[in-house]
């Protein structure tokens, strides 16, 4: 995992300075938050310690995504529990939380007859810049979204992604030590989904500002983040480092047409240890624990020995899409049992 | 549209060439950060120059500033003939209030809608509320913006003919000195007509996120109330008609400014009927603007 670079103050040449953010504070801490609205639950007890990271907030829709992103920059009042962001209490703290953090919202929301660098501008000034650098910050932000040279025409001529990276801006304009992204993809064609995910990224790598990146797709998030918090009706399913969770460290999964027990005798015999898939869906699998790159000779000669096809060999990894409908499925059957 | 690209992250210095432009970095701010009051501030400036069509496109501009013109300069033209011929006529404080009131309240229909009906319609509330100022923050900050701006209007040319009124004496500083009283008086009752008229002006705007559909009700609202309430007192008599007056804006503001200059020119009006005590127009005016403003701060309270 490539932990978080911590916050630096700027190099005489402009660049960042990253250092390793081991043993920096927790960027968000949760203790039993809830969130009610009458008799739905939109949030049930959520316990979290996330570090300083590209964060993935992982969870279909309606799965309490917006209501913690909500509750953690302090716009709605927890039911129960307490939280800290950025070391800012959630519940006292809000004004002074929401200096240090920036929040760029998914609903469509610009005002149509003002230019970029104006509204950005003015956002600064809301939060707490003066006057005279908030007009600098925006111009220098839109610069690093990509709209140096739009920034003085008004918004409402603005295409989706540009009116994204508006938003954008908005978000990072203060400098804020994190920033919660919420859906940022959406609407985008794939052009611009792929520019966003860039900008987004570069926002944790090079500025160094922590994300919480909210999204429903898993691949967006596997691509960008180091660490993921997935809910699930407004339960917390987990929350660890991405590079961890996928990891099933030395292990092969074969597939072949022919006589998988004596397949399975002669890796064994090569000092292997193999099993039989266990879904329904993977029956004819041959899973293989290994230490060593011969293993991919040992099933070589396993298939010449019997004369058997080789129909696929793939890493043994969990992709985040089976972490997520592995552990929500646990997570819901689990309560089925339960209820 | 074509998508601007994003800036490349690696220009080697030693690649560029003469002239290019090459990629300057992310720098950290690390200067002030002034907080929530001047974040307050600063909202309660850009929405007065939102609402005035300042940074917008010059046609956003035509109407407060001829809404401005038309309240300012004939108290300057008065004053420079005045100058000129001393014998002229200048109107007084209560002709000059009675003839800006409606000025007045088509400025209010103006400006309160573009303080609150545009965030909402554009949805550009949580950005706001993201910032470092509270819901709270928000209104009181459009509050402040809309009363500040009708003031400007309310008070500086009933000012202006005041100061010119002394100027134009044979002794300005004498004359400045004695009439001190009346200065307080029409300040008073400009600072007043902005109050009400502001937060009737929010309060309707809080409703709907539609400009036109809050400008219809600002003005019809006032026709209608000041019609009803000259309607009844025309057509019934006795004495339960003075209390019309709380229905009627432009009465109520009349009955005001003839308790502070009294001129019996309207004795056989409702405001001659009405005749209550100053303290109760100013109470009653209080009252209404604070319920307008706990009517605002209901609609913008959360939710949740």
């Amino acid at each position: 995992m490539t932990m978080a670079p911590a916050r630096t103050s700027a190099q005489p040449n402009g660049q960042v300075a990253r250092t390793p953010a081991d043993g920096a504070p927790p960027i968000i801490e949760t203790r039993g938050l809830r969130k009610a609205y009458g008799g739905v639950v939109a949030l049930d007890g959520l316990d979290l310690i996330v570090p300083r990271a590209s964060v993935g907030l992982l969870g279909a829709n309606g799965a309490g995504k917006t209501t913690l992103i909500r509750t953690l920059l302090g716009l709605s009042k927890p039911t129960k529990g307490t939280g800290r962001v950025v070391g800012y209490d959630i519940l006292t703290q809000g004004t002074q939380l929401r200096q240090h953090v920036g929040y760029m919202p998914e609903a469509e929301g610009l005002p149509s007859g003002t230019t970029a660098a104006d509204f950005v501008g003015h956002m600064a000034e809301m939060s707490g810049l003066p006057a005279r650098a908030a007009r600098q910050r925006a111009a220098d932000v839109l610069y690093q979204v990509g709209l140096a040279e739009e920034r003085y025409r008004l918004i409402k001529g603005f295409s989706t992604g540009m009116r994204q990276r508006v938003k954008l801006a908005t978000a990072i304009v203060h400098d804020p030590d994190l920033v919660f992204l919420d859906e940022p993809t959406a609407g985008l064609d794939p052009q611009g989904r792929e520019e966003m995910l860039e900008l987004v990224e570069r926002i944790y790598r090079t500025m160094g500002i922590a994300v919480v990146f909210s999204s429903h797709i898993l691949e967006d998030i596997e691509r960008i983040c180091d660490y993921v918090v997935i809910l699930d009706n407004g339960r917390l399913v987990t929350s660890q480092p991405l590079a961890g969770i996928g990891d099933v460290q030395g292990t092969l999964v074969v597939q072949i047409e022919g006589d998988l027990a004596a397949f399975s005798s002669l890796l064994v015999e090569r000092g292997y240890q193999v099993e039989r898939g266990k879904d329904d869906m993977a029956l004819n699998d041959l899973i293989v624990h290994f230490t060593d790159d011969e293993v991919y000779d040992a099933i070589r000669d396993a298939a010449v020995r019997l004369n058997a096809s080789l129909r696929s060999l793939r890493s043994g990894s969990r992709t985040l899409e089976d972490i997520y409908l592995g552990d929500v499925g646990a997570m819901r059957e689990a309560q089925d049992v339960v209820s | 549209m074509q998508q601007p690209p994003v800036p490349s992250l690696s220009l080697a210095a030693a690649d560029a060439r003469y002239g290019e432009v090459f990629d300057r970095g992310y720098a950290h701010y690390d200067g002030k950060r002034l907080g929530r009051r001047h974040a307050w501030w600063a909202l309660t400036v850009y929405s007065m120059k939102r609402a005035m069509g300042i940074r917008k496109s010059w046609t956003a501009k035509i109407i407060p500033f001829l809404l401005y013109l038309a309240a300012i300069i004939p108290a300057i033209v008065m004053i420079g003939l005045v100058a000129l011929v001393p014998r002229a006529e200048i109107a007084s404080y209560p002709q000059y209030f009675e003839a800006i009131f409606l000025i007045a309240w088509i400025f209010a229909a103006t400006v309160a809608p573009e303080m609150l009906c545009v965030d909402r319609r554009e949805h550009t509330l949580p950005f706001y509320f993201a910032r470092s100022i509270t819901r709270f923050d928000y209104v009181f900050a459009k509050l402040a913006a809309t009363i500040l701006l009708m003031a400007t209007l309310t008070v500086l040319p009933v000012v202006i003919l005041w100061l010119g009124r002394q100027l134009v004496a044979d002794s300005p500083g004498q004359a400045m000195r004695t009439h001190l009283d009346d200065l307080g008086k029409v300040v008073l009752i400009g600072v007043m007509l902005a109050l009400v008229a502001g937060v009737a002006g929010l309060a309707v705007s809080s409703i709907t996120p539609r400009k036109a559909v809050a400008v219809a009700i600002i003005v019809i609202g006032y026709l209608m109330l000041t019609s009803i309430a000259h309607a009844a007192f025309a057509a019934s008599d006795g004495n339960w008609r003075r209390y019309l007056i709380f229905m009627s804006p432009i009465d109520l503001f009349l009955g005001l400014i003839e308790g502070l200059f009294p001129s019996r020119e309207l004795d056989q009006h409702l405001v001659g009927l009405a005749n209550f005590p100053i303290e109760v127009y100013l109470l009653y005016m209080i009252a209404l603007a604070v319920i307008g403003v706990l009517f605002i701060r209901w609609r913008y309270a959360p939710n949740d």
